[in-house]
């Protein structure tokens, strides 16, 4: 492996998303985005990004609704959720639909989601 | 003055002409004829005179009396005719009056056994709605419980997260840049993690719990409902009261909704709690018969009388004075266990105990029936 995959995570809560840092740039490059408006413009400058993992309720714009505006523009990318809520109707339509590929539920469990990104890459 | 009887009034004329007669015809004879030859001669036509006169006044009075007589009697029959005849109409009009007061008694009477059949469909009706009602108090009681704890389930799940990523984070760190005493950091990480996994399991039992949708063809692992309700009732179980589960070890596999199926048993066990005292016993047996997944969940507690056993599974139905009893735990627990075509049954002995049966068709065995 030359390179670190690059790995979008979006949350509004800064303690997420640094421990995310912590725990996953190691293995991956880690970008980061407060919110999903700042996510596409983290896309945008970071084409080359292959996974995006999102929290599901944040202010503006959920996650499924940042993530549904990120695939119309990068549509080869895989999209994951990561939710404080057991599974909703709204969360099972993302899976059904191939939207999302996977949903996480907090706390996260870090080998679970190591496994699903290095399995499907 | 009153007017004379008509046999008196006669009498009297007779006597007063037949007196004044006697009285003054032999004196006005005598003034108008002055010969005696031709008085003598015209006597015998003086009596003659007087029986005509008489005569005719008999004659003319009796005619009078005897027509007024006759035509009284002809009015009289004609009047008689008349009533006759009012009395047979009136008689037909009773009849006929008669004749509609029946037919109008038997529309009454049908009217009356219409009204009878609404009322049974209103009664019927009326039931319906109580049930009905009854379920909506209790969804809605569901729906805002599902609301509420997947409210809280996020709040909690949220610094859960932290703490994870924490530990994550620090366990990483010892790993690459060693501990001065792994054994105790390796303790204090463990305690971290073992903490963490048990409020995220406890709150994502409770999310299974008010879990709000009313499909039916979830796979649903029995054993692990019920190790469910016990550690969602933990608290409320006393620490002297012995619960014993004797599992079957084969898996318990039933088709449903796993969130209601939750409910059915924390009623049935919250019941059971209820019925013990101190010291009291507890046994929640699991078996597999053929086709069918069998509870039985006995306590050796207060029981129920025989008189209360076939009302207990009516709506509203409750022996408990306290506000807080709606008498609908075991309607409800009743009527999901019908939507999974299963079976619900209670033995009780009063002061020694209650055997709630469960049973519900096996999962396993379906699949083998549709292939």
């Amino acid at each position: 492996m030359d390179r670190k995959t690059k790995f979008l995570y979006v949350d509004d809560e800064s303690i997420n998303t640094k421990l995310i840092e912590i725990n996953f740039s190691e293995r991956y490059e880690i970008l980061i985005a407060n919110s999903g408006n700042k996510g596409l413009e983290v896309l945008n400058a970071n084409p080359d990004t292959s996974v995006v993992l999102s929290d599901m309720k944040m202010p503006l714009m959920n996650g499924l609704e940042f993530i549904r505006q990120a695939k119309c523009r990068f549509p080869d990318k895989r999209y994951y959720i990561l939710s404080g809520f057991d599974i909703t109707d709204e969360i099972q339509d993302a899976l059904d639909t191939g939207l999302i590929e996977k949903y996480f539920r907090k706390p996260f469990n870090r080998r679970e989601i190591e496994s699903a990104i290095d399995n499907e890459s | 003055m009153e007017k004379m009887k008509f046999e008196h009034r006669i009498t009297l004329s007779y006597l007063i002409i037949g007196g004044a007669w006697i009285l003054f015809s032999d004196s006005i004879l005598y003034f108008l004829v002055p010969d005696h030859r031709l008085q003598n001669e015209l006597q015998t036509f003086k009596g003659w005179f007087y029986v005509i006169l008489t005569g005719l006044l008999f004659f003319l009075f009796l005619r009078k009396y005897l027509n007024k007589l006759r035509n009284t009697e002809k009015e009289l029959n004609a009047h008689k005719n008349n009533l006759q005849m009012m009395i047979e109409e009136k008689t037909r009009d009773l009849a006929a009056l008669n004749e509609e007061l029946l037919s109008t008694n038997d529309e009454l009477n049908q009217k009356n056994d219409l009204i009878n059949i609404q009322n049974k469909d209103l009664r019927n009706a009326l039931r319906h709605l109580k049930k009905a009602q009854s379920q909506l108090i209790q969804s809605e009681k569901m729906a805002s419980l599902g609301t509420l704890t997947s409210g809280i389930a996020h709040e909690i799940n949220n610094p859960l997260n932290f703490l994870m990523g924490a530990y994550n984070g620090l366990d990483n760190y010892f790993r690459k840049y060693g501990s001065k005493d792994i054994d105790g950091t390796t303790f204090l990480l463990n305690s971290m993690h073992e903490g963490i996994e048990r409020a995220s399991g406890i709150v994502n039992e409770l999310g299974q719990l008010s879990k709000d949708n009313n499909k039916l063809d979830e796979v649903c692992d029995i054993h692990s409902v019920i190790n469910n309700c016990i550690a969602v009732l933990f608290d409320q179980i006393s620490s002297s009261v012995n619960l014993k589960k004797e599992f079957s070890s084969d898996a318990a596999m039933v088709k449903g909704n796993v969130g209601k199926l939750h409910q059915v048993f924390l009623n049935v066990l919250l019941n059971a709690i209820q019925a013990v005292e101190e010291g009291g016993e507890i046994v929640i047996e699991t078996r597999i018969d053929y086709d069918e997944v069998v509870v039985e969940i006995s306590d050796n507690g207060c029981g129920i009388k025989r008189e209360f056993l076939s009302q207990i599974t009516n709506p509203f139905f409750t022996t408990r004075t306290t506000g807080d009893a709606t008498g609908l735990g075991l309607y409800i627990t009743y009527s999901i266990i019908r939507e999974h075509k299963g079976r619900l049954e209670f033995e009780s002995t009063p002061g020694q105990g209650t055997r709630v049966t469960i049973t519900m068709p096996n999962l396993d065995n379906s699949y083998g029936q549709e292939n």
